[in-house]
């Protein structure tokens, strides 16, 4: 430094506050105007404007931090140095004779904006006055971010324009709090007990409030839309004075307000979203003051509960926000790093105090200031949130909400800014409401969510009984054929109901009476359906037990329905013989007392709420639970509009008994008049089905998904005779739907969808239709069907808009009583129901559903399966389908597996054929379809999958995988291997680990490794998580303490070595222009045990010297790759710079004789002028680093200690990237652009395999063809990747480019044996 | 999602409507037209134990007029 001289220029050095610094290292390398802020003053009246430039010398002479310069000492601390004196930089502009001066002045602010600071030479500032007329002016006032705040500028505008009345005398002004000041208090901050207050603010938050979750990064350089609304006075004064009232802050008013609304929005009722915060401490006195950097972007957590009044809610944020106050202090990087999540949130919140919105219209008066006037006319403060909402205090509360457009159109937009205002009326005026009861919705989308999208009218007519109904038919058509048995009788209406009578008149003999329960066990026959009947004439209800209950289930069954009579037939007579009943036991095909009874009718009376059938069904208690329908619910499900197309007019009856499809196969038909036709006893397969469906012409079936796929599977014809074909019980399989449609062209497929406890089905679509869009991917529920009513409800029983998840609760026809004998839980579960008639009920189901836009029903999965791995949702029908869509498999399924103390996805996949795909190929489709975390860990062959009695998948009877085959190895040889190796087994929940054994072979991910290192530590053996990535065998860990730190130090080394094991010529990927090769890391995991696997780095990591030419380093390169690899066949690959580098490699190795068997260049072209890509330098970087490219701070600028934070969350190899490494990337990727702009490639003599990403392409892009074509002597294959350029080394294309990389790898390795 | 019915620590009423069906509800909704608080707030234990104690019949009452039981 130099020596002060007297009134030398320096004032003083500080250091920079840690904002500063994120800020400082950020705008070093990119391009100026991110980080440039600007305000926009219309100034109307006489203007002075050297007295107004007086004024800004003046603001600039008080205020010492407005004249730092930015510099880096030579250890790399970055300072602050105050310049003594600073003129302010003034411009002024007339644009009065311009033919349209408003807009020259707005693109004089453009251009303003624009430009950029040079970060060492103060000020970072500057004014230019704008002269539209001679009473009008435009103050832009522009100035890096690092400088002040968006708190600061109403401090800067009043400080300014008082200073304006003296002419710049301030004399009378009190004295400036410096910057300084703050910079001590910050130093004097304990930072542990900050880091405890934040760690219990967020213990408990395991998800993060998404309203877009997997979003792309926004398009840079997009603005924000924008919906406003300025709140009436009367409702701003209410609100005011509530906040008064419960003496909180109008900020934790509108906080409870948008987090009620996120609640809504995400169907969360814990939630979280940033808070712009001033980050003044209110200590520090003049902090109000003072014109800099505080302000703070930290997370405000909400909890909804429903039971919570408006006031305690209040209350309670209030008090968990007076809470944090001292800890504001902490960066989000490290409260986010202190959450369990990472990041929490995408919706932002700022309470702006400005004295006005600038950015509004002119509205109202501007500020007087002695015959001129203040009037806002802009400013720019891009978002970059999907979702932040702005509010301006004053007289009228003005209410701004950004939404990036690509995610939330303006309409979605505002129906946000609807909801809250909905929420702020009911907070405002209902204080002891509580939360649970303050609605959102519009009363339009109530009324589409509650009666639009439910069931249309009913058929009414009476009877609603299911007896009253079949006398009608006897008389109406008594030759009529109701029952085919095939094979064997049939039975016209007259001869069922003569029949029917007989036995009903013996079951009154033994004691059956109105209301009271048959048990019964029989064989599928004509009997079946005359004992049902019976029991229905005789006043009774059917309770049927399933053929595949154990004797004690039977038991348990027969005692659980009390019943006077248990109905058996002479093939199940035998299992019943043991058990031990009150109850008759009657043998319906033996028992000639039956015979001796009258075939009238029995004539006792019915009624539509009489019990019809009980069904069990299992129950979480481990025992099963009776379900009661009553007649009333059969009649409405058999006159259901769908059921009376025709359809279902002659229906197979092959399901059991005991299972509700049975409603469905007797009474749909028979009680229209058509035909049961009663398949033989036992369980039906595809080819008995076809020759069922052709040989009694069955117009209609129901069958369970599983069979369903695996009818689709083995023989989709099977249903070409149906008019329709019903499905359901579980998620269903879109495959196995368009190959049955396909199939059967003039068969329509019907996906249904309910509880056993609302009769059978409750919502219905025509998968046609549905699946006419080729992209259609689920398969959906559609809509309730008539009288039915389907709500999705959040937690607190409100509907919840389209898109959200909620629990279903089915309403209306077709509604059971409850369950026999638990009137407890019947109470919990059919529920009063708010939406319908008085006194209706609904029934909870217990699954997660929600609406398309279009109102389309859409199953999620069932809360009690909600499966979580790493803290990601997993819907398992996702993962089930990417798998099916596999050719060589007829089925899969997944589930998630606790084995061994570690959480697992485990996939089961029944092969289509012979020639069985092997786990590595699924795993790579999988992966190829799936995001990382839902790609199963084990991958389990059976050759069919387990199904329950009822023919759903049995997912308890799956076994589990053997991981331990995969991990034999070598056995551990010495002390330290063997503590490792259990380290490992640890880590990986596994019996035990070989030496050799690749850790991410076994399923090891940078979770796991963390664990690892955990384990290793208690073992006293110190690794970081880099160790395991570089490193990955227990081998190869082992050795690490014989390394000194610069060999352990491995990562920045020139090659990287990424596996050296394996006996296939290596692949070597050239780093991109960030330097690094990390990113190709991931590759291995698809090229096979046997490819080794090399990355090459740039020399900037480990000397100082930055390479010259793509050319220089190439010649570098063939140096090292030769060192590994002496001679061809060469595979070479790289990204961006690095693919032209690598071409620049082929050409020279071909040059010197060799062979180059594979160049692949992803997304690299030459000659281009990458001028335009600067200002991408940042999400390009990042992502070739592997990290989220959007991790900004709140102002869209990138946030250095977010990223380091991030980095170090990670996990992973980037975990000890330091800032020193950080920076290095940028220079040279700097550096490596030059260098793509100036390479000339020559001519490369082989083909090229090219990854060309899809993403963001414009026009005009150049493609792979025309621009390596004529370069090339051989072909330039092409493969589109669908991401953008910068995002190609993130997991998803990766495995898409790994797995085109391994077959080509194989395709060589195979041509040369 | 916490379900509102299954909340161990909420408080919840039992609400009977007109065909003395009984429903568990959370104190904090609003309790539905048709239907009446059979008792007021009290643990969810309570509640289900109130239902177990006094839902003796689970047919509805229009049935069992009907029946003329």
């Amino acid at each position: 430094m130099a020596e002060p001289k007297k009134q030398s220029q320096l004032q003083d050095v500080w250091p920079l506050s840690p904002l500063q610094q994120g800020l400082f290292f950020h705008a070093r390398y990119d391009d100026g105007d991110v980080y440039t802020a600007q305000l926009v003053l219309e100034l109307r009246g006489g203007l002075d404007a050297d007295r107004l430039r007086a004024a800004a010398e003046t603001v600039l002479a008080r205020h010492a931090n407005l004249r730092a310069g930015f510099r880096q000492r030579k250890d790399g601390t970055p300072v602050q140095v105050i310049h003594r004196r600073v003129r302010v930089p003034w411009e002024e502009i007339d644009v009065s004779d311009r033919p349209d001066p408003e807009e020259a002045a707005a693109e004089i602010a453009d251009r303003e904006r624009a430009r950029g600071f040079d970060m060492a030479r103060p000020p970072l500032l500057r004014y230019t006055l704008v002269r539209l007329a001679p009473d009008r002016h435009r103050m832009v006032f522009t100035n890096h971010h690092i400088l002040l705040d968006g708190w600061s500028t109403p401090v800067l505008q009043t400080e300014l324009f008082a200073l304006y009345l003296t002419g710049g005398d301030d004399t009378g002004m009190p004295r400036v709090a410096p910057y300084k000041d703050y910079l001590a208090w910050l130093a004097r901050q304990d930072r542990a007990a900050a880091e405890d207050a934040w760690r219990a603010a967020l213990a408990g938050v395991d998800e993060p409030t998404l309203v877009a979750p997997g979003a792309p990064e926004p398009e840079p350089g997009t603005e924000p839309g924008r919906v406003r609304r300025l709140l009436d006075p009367e409702l701003t004064a209410a609100l005011t004075a509530r906040a008064r009232a419960h003496g909180v802050t109008l900020s934790t008013v509108l906080q409870l307000a948008w987090g009620t609304v996120l609640g809504h929005l995400t169907g969360r009722a814990d939630v979280v979203f940033g808070a712009a915060v001033s980050g003044r401490p209110a200590e520090l006195p003049g902090v109000e003051q003072m014109i800099g950097l505080f302000i703070n972007t930290l997370p405000i957590r909400v909890r909804l509960d429903p039971a919570a009044t408006v006031a305690q809610a209040l209350a309670r944020l209030q008090r968990e926000q007076a809470d944090l106050l001292p800890h504001h202090h902490l960066g989000l990087a490290d409260v986010q790093r202190l959450a369990a999540t990472g990041t929490l949130f995408d919706t932002m919140t700022v309470l702006e105090n400005y004295p006005f919105d600038p950015a509004l219209e002119d509205g109202g008066a501007g500020t007087d200031l002695g015959g001129l006037t203040l009037h806002g006319v802009g400013g720019y403060d891009a978002s970059h949130y999907p979702l932040a909402l702005a509010a301006v205090p004053g007289e009228r509360l003005s209410l701004r909400i950004d939404h990036r457009t690509d995610l939330f159109d303006a309409a979605a937009a505002e129906t946000v800014m609807r909801r809250l205002l909905r929420v702020l009326d009911a907070v405002a005026h209902r204080p002891d409401e509580p939360l649970g009861r303050v609605d959102t919705l519009d009363p339009e989308e109530r009324d589409l969510l509650l009666s639009t999208w439910q069931g249309g009218p009913q058929d009414t007519a009476e009877p609603r009984t299911i007896t009253g109904r079949f006398r009608a038919l006897v008389a109406d058509r008594p030759d009529a054929p109701a029952v085919e048995v095939a094979g064997g009788e049939t039975l016209t209406f007259a001869e069922l109901d003569e029949r029917a009578n007989r036995l009903a008149h013996r079951l009154i003999g033994l004691g059956v009476r109105r209301d009271s329960r048959v048990a019964m066990l029989v064989e599928r026959s004509a009997d079946v359906i005359v004992a049902t009947l019976a029991i229905l004439k005789a006043g009774g209800a059917y309770a049927p037990i399933h053929e595949s209950f154990p004797a004690d289930r039977v038991q348990w069954a027969v005692d659980e329905v009390d019943a006077p009579v248990l109905l058996v037939d002479s093939a199940t007579r035998e299992r019943v013989a043991g058990i031990s009943t009150a109850a008759t036991v009657l043998v319906v095909d033996d028992d000639p007392e039956t015979a001796a009874q009258p075939g009238t009718d029995p004539g006792v009376p019915d009624h539509p709420e009489q019990l019809a059938y009980v069904m069990f069904t299992s129950g979480s208690t481990g025992l099963p639970k009776g379900s009661m329908l009553t007649h009333r619910d059969v009649v409405d499900l058999a006159t259901d509009g769908w059921m009376r197309t025709g359809a279902h007019d002659r229906v197979l009856v092959h399901s059991p008994h005991a299972f509700d499809a049975s409603t469905y196969e007797l009474w749909a038909p028979i009680l229209a008049g058509g035909t049961s036709v009663v398949a033989p006893p036992g369980r039906v397969d595809a080819a008995t089905l076809r020759r069922l469906v052709a040989d009694h012409d069955v117009t209609g079936l129901f069958i369970t998904t599983t069979l369903f796929n695996l009818v689709a599977e083995e023989a989709p014809e099977t249903f070409a005779g149906l008019r329709e074909v019903l499905t359901g019980g579980e998620a269903g399989s879109v495959a196995a739907m368009r190959k049955v449609l396909a199939a059967c062209p003039d068969t329509a497929v019907g996906n249904v969808y309910g509880p056993t406890e609302a009769t059978t089905y409750s919502t219905i679509v025509a998968m046609r239709d549905a699946l006419a869009d080729p992209a259609e991917q689920a398969p959906v529920l559609g809509f309730p069907i008539d009288a039915v009513r389907v709500y999705v409800l959040d937690a607190a029983l409100r509907p919840v808009p389209p898109g959200v998840t909620g629990e279903a609760y089915v309403a209306g026809a077709g509604l059971g009583r409850g369950y026999l004998h638990r009137p407890g839980l019947t109470a919990q579960r059919f529920v009063a129901d708010p939406f319908g008639a008085p006194g209706d009920r609904m029934y909870r189901t217990g699954d997660l559903l929600r609406r398309r836009p279009d109102g389309t029903l859409e199953y999620v999965e069932r809360v009690d399966f909600q499966v979580k791995i790493r803290g990601f949702r997993i819907e398992l029908g996702e993962v089930e389908s990417a798998l099916a869509a596999h050719p060589g498999l007829a089925h899969a399924a997944a589930v998630v597996r606790s084995d061994g103390g570690v959480k697992r996805l485990v996939a089961y996949v029944v092969p289509a054929g012979p020639d069985a795909p092997t786990a590595a190929e699924l795993r790579a489709h999988a992966a190829a379809r799936l995001p990382e975390y839902m790609v199963p860990a084990a991958f389990v062959a059976l050759p069919t999958l387990p199904t329950g009695p009822n023919g759903k998948l049995d997912r308890r009877a799956l076994p589990a995988p053997d991981l331990a085959g995969a991990a034999a190895g070598r056995p551990p040889r010495t002390e330290r291997e063997e503590a490792l190796c259990r380290a490992v087994a640890d880590a990986l929940g596994l019996e035990s680990v070989g030496a050799d054994v690749s850790f991410f072979e076994l399923g090891g991910d940078s979770v796991t490794a963390l664990r690892l290192v955990t384990r290793a530590a208690q073992a006293g053996i110190e690794l970081t998580p880099r160790d395991v990535f570089t490193h990955q065998t227990v081998e190869a860990l082992a050795r690490l303490d014989e390394l000194d730190d610069a060999a352990r130090g491995l990562g920045f080394e020139v090659m990287l070595p990424i596996r050296t094991e394996g006996s296939r010529p290596p692949l070597f990927f050239v780093h991109p222009a960030g330097g690094l090769a990390w990113g190709y890391f991931q590759f291995q995991r698809y090229l096979g045990p046997d490819q080794p696997v090399y990355g090459l780095q740039a020399r900037a990591f480990t000397e100082d010297a930055l390479p010259g030419s793509v050319q220089e380093m190439a010649a570098d390169y063939v140096g090292q790759i030769r060192a590994v690899q002496p001679h061809g066949p060469y595979h070479l690959a790289g990204w961006s710079l690095g693919g032209l580098i690598a071409y620049e490699i082929g050409c020279r190795l071909q040059a010197a004789g060799e062979e180059v068997a594979l160049l692949t260049m992803i997304d690299s072209y030459n000659g281009l002028d990458l001028n335009s890509e600067r200002r991408e330098v940042l999400p390009e970087l990042l992502g070739g680093i592997g990290i989220d490219a959007s991790m900004a701070d709140e102002n869209g600028e990138p946030d250095v200690p977010r990223i380091m934070a991030a980095l170090a969350e990670r996990g992973d190899a980037l975990a000890t990237l330091d800032e020193r490494s950080l920076r290095n990337v940028y220079a040279n990727y700097a550096n490596g652009i030059r260098q793509a702009e100036e390479y000339i490639p020559g001519r490369f003599g082989g083909d090229v395999l090219f990854f060309t990403a899809m993403r963001g392409r414009k026009d005009g892009d150049p493609g792979a063809a025309e621009n390596w074509g004529p370069l090339v002597d051989g072909v330039v294959e092409d493969h589109p990747v669908d991401a953008e350029h910068h995002a190609l080394m993130e997991p998803g294309p990766v495995r898409a480019m790994g797995s085109v990389l391994a077959a080509r790898l194989d395709k060589l390795a195979s041509a040369r044996r | 999602m916490t379900n509102p019915f299954e909340d161990a620590d909420g408080a919840y009423l039992v609400l009977v409507n007109d065909e003395g069906q009984h429903s568990l509800w959370p104190a904090f909704a609003e309790v539905p037209a048709g239907w009446t608080v059979a008792k007021t707030e009290d643990t969810r234990e309570a509640c289900l134990a109130y239902v177990e104690e006094n839902w003796t019949d689970m047919r509805p009452k229009s049935l069992i007029e009907a029946m003329g039981a």
